[in-house]
């Protein structure tokens, strides 16, 4: 303890400090320039053709999403037409009674989540469109991805213009907050802006591709979305022209009407275009699809929730003897061609059978019926649209002969169903027609808007609530108007 | 007592904790301290040998024995009593009646870097001692706060192990988890969690702006110093034992429907739904199963702590050990708790200190599933818990629907979840002091913390919607490791005797990662826990993902107190602050504070009073700074997740694309406050009043602000600057103290805040912020946030009513979706229907006045505590109502008071009340929040002296203590303090890196309330 006091008291100053200062870590300027972690920034993206591709697969990874193929795309697109009422119990998701009796509030949850999922695919386009272009890559594949996400982004527009009329539109990503907040674009520059993307893209995608890209949106995709576009629009050259180049492509329709909407025939010859599911071991944050699930049979282990199910008025609506009715609704007590007993004391006496998958099928964990595929565009509706377009054009023959394909092939050899429709009166052909799409494409989501197309909507939906004026469109999002500060004007009537 | 003192010491020396220097060759000098007044005997007066570190404490007597040079001179300090100086002049017995001193004058509280006289305080700084925290019954010692201070608020959440949410002066800031800064013996944390209430020496609350900037970076939401018990030098070993075993039980249960009841409105809704009645005869059904006497239990809870304390002349050393077994309100939840401190300080030289403490916590829990109390909320009381076959009863049996589609008791027993959490943290310092004023301090702190769940999903069969034919293995971990490293050089010095000056400057780097890992496994099997492995699942059909994050701070900060003749005080402070979560120029930020106060007791003038004691007036203003903001918000990110991978031919392909956006520029958030005060004494302190008047404004808030969905983000919402707020408020609390002449003493005090919370300016500009868009309100946005008005006010229709019949809706304006027994909206615009423009403020969830009483009682060798508490001027939003999918059960209250045809009811809606229509936010949902409470209620009982001296124990203490005995309010949910949601371990993992909006207020709370009786025993030897 008799250390020298000053010397001590020096050295341990001394040292103090030079512990102090090996301490001072902050000096340096890089201790706080920190990266994330984890997190790739989206300035180093976008630089290779790898990440174009990424960016392409987004797109169609986001397809699969609840606000795509779940409730909020049954709320819009199917609970208000007379094929589909609530389904499920009574009390359950009460709701969807609002939308299949014109009664729905602007703030119901369901139009924020099909409004917000629209546009989710639309940014994800967006993304890829003002990217992709700077990326050095081969030329083909550039142009094919960009053609890609002008297909999704016009599908996309398509389904929010027929739902809500005039809306936004966002054809890049905002570059900063002048950007954010636009008002709506009347309904016949976004349809003009949807014709434009789908005769791009047209031009640049393949007809078809190799087995690991199937899938993918084909020339034949984007030619059926755009005549069903002009459809809408009544251009019916339009919508001769185009399916008349996808009847020369190699579409053809699968002999057996119910074997189009099981697993083994995904992405058949009959196939245009289908939202890609999968049910991926270990993943089931990828299994994420939930658009069987929301429909499949209530009570089954392997089945589903029962939403969305066929009303009596559909099942009464198919010719007699026509086997799709069979193939569309599964009846309670029926056993499915997949051997699935149905319950005869179940909630709900039908559900909707193109989007069942066998209960076998089923995996603990994920979501019933993952695997399925959504079929958005079939060849029977290039066929039919071109019956129509054909009959508009006062091309019975023609008219008839396309009619006649889809006929065929439902009645499945049977010849004493289903007669082949040989009126040449226009208006008894177009009531072949709409009747024809109704037997074809119930429980598909596209009778709603196509009855409403059809300027019909008053006369089928009207003993449900429907109003001419109103219903043609649905309330805007009054939270999207809400958060607009009133550039956002709700719809008339709601 | 020699012996155990013996062993102790050897059992220190094992742990190397011990330095025992030998002392000199001295003469033993003995006495008794006491006070000059009443001649009570004062225990741990401290006495030290004047120009030495030698020195002991008394001991519970009084008594000291010192050894000192026959020359010396004697120091005998003691808080509260004026310091006396005792030459030894060769005597051997030295007695020594302290004289008190005005207690504000010696008062030392602990403020950031340091310690300061109360008396030279300017800013608002309220103390607690560690004995009224571990007194209570609370396994946090946060929760314990709760009432004590003015301006502070605390609310509590459920489950054990979880932690309390704490609000210093109204909400100040909006983005991430709006807790303040905890420093625990200068490391930084986040929360507190990991101490055991009974290590705490004393708590400070940093109130203002002014007292808060020294921690610049991380004061937003203010700051709590804990400093943790420590041995005194020269003190004999003292031994603690105190231990408490109770129940907690459940208290304001909401009751619900019993089993015909809910027939009965069960099919009534399915009629309105255009249903079958489900039911046939609701009467027969009778009671049926009330599920929470099923699940719930009176919950065990046992505490213990031992410590030992103890100090040589040269060192000081400090043990403590602690166990908790609390079980849950819900059968099968269980926390245990281990913790383990060690504290040790070495005068290795004259000049020259070292010390460190390190804290182990060791934690397991056996958890439930969170979902378990909403279930209890919903599930049918129709569905027997077993069948007579012992099978489970089946809600699909009776065809119930999703919202009831469960049977609590399967959800619990197929439920198995083990987390476990392990915390090492510490610091290690050395403290120099050079040329007589200067004391440098270096510091380095860390904390390593790993937090693992693991979750297993056996193959069972229970109901028809709770089965499995694959069993999942889930495995959840998360790593803490943080470091900090201070310097700091203090100068101090009295000029002229009446210049008293200190100057501190200072240096600190520090570094937060975390790091979660969570990874999945298919068909794992199981026969013990053995098997729970990863590797044994599935190879084909694995899962894991990462994720973390890193924060790095480096700062400089300077402060200077200077106090003029004990009368004039003035101190100021600057930080600076660089944070790794701002890019560029924004890295750094700049935190002053200065303060002034006038001790007017201390004046000439004032000597002849006899009013006040004590009378100071104090005034301060500084900037604090909010770092709880993600790194560098302003960089865009590219997602890469599960859900945007494509499927190719039924194979997937790895997607990546920009889902959000991000501000252009971000700038640091500030607090920018000043505060003025006073403090008073009265009547030779017996009354004491100390008073605050604050105004604070957040300046640039950072919040995530919803955004148009049509801009496509995944989240809907953009992280800036957007809104300037203010809270402004009046703080009062007065404490009575005295002593009877039949020798009762007691203390009554109480505090009350008042706060008034105001947006100044939004970044909408006139366009209101809208949100609380959650599950819970239906995807509906109940809140609003405009300039001028409270932050995140409830927002929606007014209710005129509800619709009786047809001829009713047809003679209201139009209201889309109107049905009879619905809402019926006011018109408020006068336009003849009923659309978003009706809506209006329709409550407030920023509290405006907070209060407490604290009473203590002693009465020769009984005493009581009496600790109420509440709230008042808050609306709370009751969402759980109408937060239904199906056939949910009902609460008491709404099937005695609905509308189930014309005329029953024109205030509560039919069955329908979760429609669409009438799940709009409406002020049907809005009640008040105000209540009060009997917080705390103990009754001790201390053996007499005469027995203990006998046992050589120096204290033993039993009490019995009651905490949420008594609770009183009008709300009709669990409890009006809509605080932090109970997550488990797993949820608290998942949740690390997520942050909240502006749902204040939004009760969607199922966890019921509980109260704690307990009794307990505290043991000194």
């Amino acid at each position: 303890m008799k250390l020298n006091h000053k010397l001590y008291s020096k050295s341990v100053l001394g040292a103090g400090i030079l512990i102090a200062a090996s301490l001072f870590p902050s000096c340096k300027k890089e201790f706080l320039n920190v990266p994330q972690q984890g997190q790739q920034q989206s300035e180093v993206f976008w630089k290779t053709a790898e990440d174009a591709g990424k960016g392409v697969n987004a797109i169609y990874g986001n397809m699969r999403s609840y606000e795509n193929t779940a409730f909020p795309a049954i709320a819009i697109e199917s609970m208000g037409s007379d094929d589909a009422e609530k389904g499920s119990t009574p009390s359950d998701a009460s709701y969807f009674l609002d939308f299949d009796t014109f009664t729905i509030d602007p703030n119901q949850g369901n139009i924020s989540g099909f409004w917000n999922g629209q546009y989710r695919n639309i940014n994800y386009c967006n993304q890829v469109l003002d990217n992709v272009p700077a990326i050095t890559m081969d030329a083909t594949l550039k142009a094919q991805y960009l053609a890609e996400a002008k297909f999704i982004r016009a599908l996309s527009y398509f389904r929010l213009v027929r739902s809500f009329g005039a809306v936004p539109l966002r054809l890049t990503v905002p570059l900063d907050a002048s950007e954010y907040n636009i008002p709506r674009t009347d309904a016949a520059q976004v349809y003009a802006q949807i014709e434009k993307d789908l005769t791009e893209a047209t031009e640049a995608l393949p007809a078809s591709y190799a087995a690991v890209d199937l899938g993918r949106a084909t020339k034949g995709a984007a030619l059926t979305l755009h005549a069903k576009v002009a459809m809408y629009l009544k251009k019916w050259n339009d919508v001769l022209s185009y399916t008349n180049t996808v009847m020369g492509m190699n579409y053809s329709l699968l002999p057996s009407f119910e074997s189009v909407f099981r697993i083994p025939n995904e992405n058949s010859s009959e196939s245009i275009f289908e939202i890609q599911c999968a049910l991926v071991p270990g993943n089931t944050a990828a299994s994420n699809s939930q658009y069987s699930q929301v429909q499949g049979v209530r009570g089954a282990r392997g089945g589903g929730w029962g939403f969305n199910v066929p009303t009596a008025d559909l099942a009464a609506s198919f010719e007699t003897g026509d086997p799709r009715r069979d193939a569309t609704i599964i009846f309670r007590g029926e056993t499915t061609p997949q051997g699935d007993a149905i319950d005869p004391n179940g909630d709900n006496p039908m559900y909707n059978q193109k989007s069942y998958v066998p209960f076998s099928l089923f995996v603990n964990g994920f979501n019933e019926g993952a695997q399925q595929n959504v079929r958005i565009l079939r060849f029977s509706d290039a066929l039919l649209m071109n019956a129509e377009a054909a009959n508009e054009l006062g091309n019975s023959t023609q008219a008839l002969s396309s009619l006649e394909r889809v006929r065929a092939r439902a009645r499945q050899g049977n010849a004493s169903i289903l007669p082949a429709v040989t009126t040449t009166d226009q208006a008894e052909i177009r009531a072949a027609i709409y009747r024809e799409r109704r037997s074809e494409f119930a429980m598909e989501f596209d009778r709603y808007f196509d009855v409403i197309r059809q300027g019909r909507g008053a006369t089928v939906f009207g003993p449900k609530g429907w109003k001419a004026g109103r219903n043609e469109v649905w309330p805007v999002p009054q939270t999207e108007i809400d958060l607009s500060g009133g550039i956002l004007t709700q719809n008339p009537g709601y | 007592m020699k012996t155990i003192f013996t062993r102790f010491s050897v059992l220190s020396l094992l742990c190397l904790l011990l330095f025992n220097v030998a002392s000199a060759q001295n003469i033993n000098v003995k006495g008794l301290v006491s006070d000059s007044q009443d001649k009570t005997t004062l225990p741990s007066v401290s006495v030290t040998i004047k120009g030495s570190t030698t020195g002991i404490q008394t001991d519970a007597n009084g008594v000291f024995t010192i050894s000192a040079p026959a020359n010396a001179i004697l120091v005998f300090t003691y808080i509260g009593y004026t310091t006396q100086e005792v030459p030894v002049n060769n005597q051997t017995t030295i007695n020594v009646a302290m004289v008190s001193s005005s207690q504000q004058l010696e008062q030392v509280v602990v403020v950031g870097y340091g310690t300061q006289r109360k008396i030279d305080v300017t800013g608002s700084v309220a103390s607690v001692k560690g004995e009224e925290l571990s007194k209570q019954a609370s396994q946090n010692p946060v929760s314990a706060l709760q009432g004590k201070i003015a301006g502070v608020s605390i609310t509590n959440s459920g489950s054990p192990g979880s932690a309390p949410q704490i609000r210093i002066r109204g909400l100040g800031t909006i983005f991430g988890n709006q807790a303040p800064l905890y420093v625990v013996d200068g490391v930084w944390y986040s929360d507190i969690n990991f101490l055991n209430p009974a290590d705490i020496e004393t708590l400070s609350v940093l109130k203002d702006a002014s007292a808060q900037s020294i921690y610049g970076i991380r004061a937003a939401n203010g700051v709590v110093l804990v400093t943790t018990k420590k041995g005194k030098i020269g003190a004999p070993t003292v031994i603690n034992y105190d231990a408490y075993a109770g129940f907690q039980k459940v208290t304001n249960q909401v009751k619900m429907a019993d089993a015909s009841e809910y027939a009965t409105l069960t099919n009534e809704l399915s009629t309105q739904n255009g249903g079958a009645p489900v039911f046939t005869n609701p009467a027969s059904l009778g009671k049926g199963t009330d599920w929470y006497d099923q699940i719930l239990q009176n919950a065990f809870v046992m505490n213990h702590s031992l410590s030992v304390t103890g100090g040589s002349d040269k060192s000081t050393y400090n043990i403590s050990l602690g166990y908790l077994d609390q079980d849950g309100i819900v059968k099968t939840n269980n926390y245990k708790r281990y913790t383990a401190r060690v504290s040790n300080d070495i005068q290795i030289f004259k000049n020259l200190k070292v010390g460190y403490n390190v804290t182990g916590v060791a934690t397991k829990s056996k958890d439930i599933p969170l979902t378990i109390f909403h279930q209890l909320y919903s599930a049918s009381p129709t569905v027997p818990v077993f069948n007579p076959d012992g099978s489970y009863g089946d809600p699909n049996d009776q065809h119930l629907g999703d919202g009831a589609n469960f049977n609590p008791q399967a959800t619990l027993d197929f439920f198995n979840q083990t987390s476990k959490e392990y915390r090492a943290t510490g610091n290690i310092y050395a403290e120099l002091k050079f040329l007589k004023h200067f004391t440098f301090r270096t510091s380095v702190g860390g904390e390593f913390g790993q937090l693992e769940a693991r979750t297993y999903a056996p193959v069972y069969y229970a109901t028809f919607a709770q089965q499995a034919e694959n069993s999942t293995l889930d495995l959840k971990r998360v790593e803490t490791r943080n470091w900090i490293i201070e310097n700091t050089l203090t100068y101090q010095n009295t000029f002229k005797e009446d210049h008293n000056l200190t100057v501190l400057l200072g240096q600190s780097a520090q570094s937060n990662r975390s790091y979660a890992i969570n990874a999945t496994a298919r068909d794992v099997p199981y026969n013990s826990d053995a098997d729970l492995y990863l590797r044994l699942g599935n190879v084909d059909d694995r899962y894991v993902d990462d994720q973390a994050s890193l924060i790095k701070f480096a700062s400089y900060f300077a402060r200077v107190n200077y106090a003029f003749k004990n009368k004039y005080l003035l101190n100021a402070s600057i930080r600076a602050d660089g944070a790794s979560q701002f890019y560029g120029n924004e890295t750094y930020g700049y935190f002053p504070s200065v303060g002034a106060g006038w001790v007017l007791t201390n004046e000439d003038f004032m000597k002849n009073q006899t009013l006040f004691s004590n009378l100071k007036i104090r005034g301060s203003y500084g900037i604090v700074g909010n770092a709880s903001v993600p790194v560098n918000p302003t960089q865009a990110l590219i997602a890469q997740t599960a859900n945007l991978a494509a499927i190719y031919n039924n194979v997937l392909y790895t997607g990546a694309s920009r889902n959000t956006l991000v501000p252009p520029s971000i700038v640091w958030e500030k607090g920018i406050g000043a505060n003025a005060g006073f403090e008073a004494g009265f009547l030779t302190n017996r009354l004491s009043v100390e008073g605050d008047f604050y105004t604070r404004k957040t300046s640039r808030a950072i919040f995530a602000l919803p955004i148009l969905g049509s801009l496509g983000t995944i989240d809907n919402q953009i992280l800036g600057n957007q809104a300037d707020l203010q809270n402004r408020g009046v703080e009062l609390s007065a404490t009575w103290s005295d002593k009877t002449g039949g020798g009762l003493t007691y203390s009554v005090s109480g505090n009350i805040g008042y706060n008034a919370n105001k947006v100044l300016n939004v970044s909408t500009g006139s366009n209101p912020i809208y949100s609380g868009s959650t599950g819970i309100t239906n995807g509906y946005l109940a809140t609003r946030t405009v300039a001028g008005d409270p932050i995140g006010q409830f927002y929606g229709y007014k209710t005129a009513g509800i619709f009786q019949d047809a001829a009713d809706i047809a003679a209201s304006p139009a209201q889309s979706g109107a049905a009879a027994g619905g809402f019926k909206y006011q018109d408020l615009n006068g336009d003849g229907k009923i659309t978003s423009l009706d809506r209006t403020v329709i409550g407030n969830p920023n509290p405006k006045y907070t209060y407490g009483v604290n009473t203590n009682f002693a009465y020769k060798n009984f005493d009581l505590a009496l600790d109420f508490q509440g709230v008042a001027g808050v609306d709370v939003y009751n969402a759980n109502l109408a937060y239904r999918f199906g056939n949910e059960n009902f609460t008491k209250d709404f099937v005695d008071n609905r509308w189930h045809g014309a005329g029953t009811s024109n205030t509560y809606p039919s069955t329908s009340i979760g429609s669409s229509a009438n799940s709009a936010p409406n002020s049907f949902y809005v009640s008040s929040g105000s209540y009060f409470r009997v917080r705390n209620a103990q009754l001790g009982y201390t053996l007499p002296k005469t027995i203990l001296t006998k046992w050589k124990i120096q204290k033993i203490r039993f009490y019995a203590n009651a905490q949420n005995a008594i609770n009183i309010f009008g709300y009709k949910g669990f409890s009006p303090e809509v605080g932090p949601v109970p997550v488990n371990a797993a949820e608290k993992i998942s949740n690390t890196l997520s942050n909240t909006t502006l749902n204040g207020g939004l009760d969607a709370n199922v966890y019921p309330l509980y109260a704690t009786y307990n009794f307990g025993v505290n043991l000194t030897f």
